[in-house]
């Protein structure tokens, strides 16, 4: 009686930080790269913007006699943010890198999500460098830790979904597999066109402020709309959906064919609800960074909240099976769950 | 004011430390298997005891 308890227990998951132990080495070893790497973007994050509020007091002090003492603070906190970010970049956003200059067709996709994060990275951060060793003009540092942290997270999430895919297929049914090469092409397929009109509108965008409009505001808006770009809530929105649908089928095994129908249902309409939900969440906050409305480190708040969004709903799929699993399987015959 | 030119350099190397530990704790193992040390007390043997 125990040890089914124990069994039953390992088959989910507790904790999406701690790793499993079924997985080959080299995964294991991938999933603590990518856990170092999450925890260590979270720290800088957390850090870099601390240095990063002095300088959006500055304005307040000029004419003061504190500006000169402030200045300098901004300026030591200036380098000690680049001194930060450099791990961040070298080390956490290497997968990134390795993607801009690695094609892989086994994951075309990556290639296509890599392409706009490096150019939302450096031109964020490449100006900031100029600005810190010039000792003039504002920096970015915080932008750039906050996308890459923000960006570890989702695909931190999409990995261990991705992972339990892999490695736990044994009592999903074959339909489910099927359903997911269909939708994840698609997904793909939707992702991509983003990207490329995301690209351009940002390219545009950054041109019209720099010509027409106000030439110091052209970065901040640039770099706000290449953030914005990152189709990661996209890429989430199938593999999350697809392996929540299997910790279903692995929790209960005795599911009719018409049962398995219905919760592949549920799957598919999760799955479109991500896609299509994180895709309008972008276009429409697309008209504001063309604005100027949205700073940089907001573009990454505005991914981080699609992708956890996503995240969440995928797992409301699994939750809605898990806490009344019993009674659904009683009364699923008739082609209705029975909520409550 | 003066007290930021201390602290400043104080929280970096802070978060250089924390950052080392984050890694080592990572790669040495600690977070693996995470629900170890919860179930040896299940799976325990109590034959030997009677």
């Amino acid at each position: 009686m125990l040890n089914k308890l124990v069994l039953s227990y390992d088959m989910r998951a507790a904790s999406i930080f701690s790793i499993p132990k079924d997985l080959p080495d080299h995964e294991r070893q991938k999933r603590r790269h990518m856990l170092a790497s999450l925890g260590i973007a979270w720290l800088v994050m957390m850090q870099v913007m601390m240095f990063a509020f002095p300088g959006y007091l500055r304005g307040d002090y000029i004419g003061t006699e504190s500006l000169a003492m402030l200045d300098t603070a901004i300026i030591i906190m200036n380098w000690l943010s680049f001194a930060l970010t450099m791990p961040v970049l070298l080390y956490c956003a290497w997968p990134i890198w390795q993607g801009v200059f690695k094609k892989s067709p086994s994951h075309s996709m990556r290639v296509n999500m890599d392409w706009p994060v490096a150019l939302g990275i450096l031109t964020a951060f490449i100006p900031s460098v100029i600005a810190t060793v010039s000792q003039q003009g504002e920096v970015y540092f915080e932008s750039v830790a906050m996308f890459v942290a923000f960006l570890l997270t989702a695909r931190y999430l999409e990995f261990c979904a991705e992972q339990s895919a892999r490695y736990s297929s044994i009592g999903a049914p074959a339909t489910l597999e099927q359903a997911r090469i269909i939708m994840t092409a698609k997904a793909d397929k939707i992702a991509f066109a983003f990207v490329i009109i995301q690209i351009l509108l940002a390219i545009i965008s950054g041109l019209v402020w720099y010509l027409f409009i106000d030439k110091a505001h052209a970065l901040p808006v640039l770099v706000a709309l290449f953030v914005m770009s990152c189709p990661c809530a996209m890429s989430m929105a199938v593999p999350t959906a697809s392996s929540a649908a299997r910790a279903i089928f692995l929790n209960d095994h005795s599911f009719t064919p018409e049962q398995q129908e219905f919760v592949l249902n549920l799957t598919r309409k999760t799955a479109n609800q991500n896609l299509y939900g994180s895709l309008a969440w972008h276009i429409l906050m697309a008209p504001l960074a063309m604005f100027g409305l949205v700073a940089p480190w907001v573009a990454a708040i505005t991914m981080l909240v699609s992708s956890l969004a996503v995240a969440w709903n995928s797992w409301r799929l699994y939750k809605k099976f898990h806490n009344q699993g019993f009674i659904i399987s009683l009364d699923w015959t008739a082609g209705k769950a029975v909520q409550g | 004011m003066e007290s930021l030119f201390l602290l400043l350099p104080v929280s970096f190397l802070f978060v250089i430390g924390i950052g080392i530990a984050l890694y080592w704790a990572v790669f040495s193992g600690q977070f693996d298997d995470t629900e170890e040390n919860g179930k040896s007390i299940l799976e325990d043997n109590d034959s030997n005891h009677t």
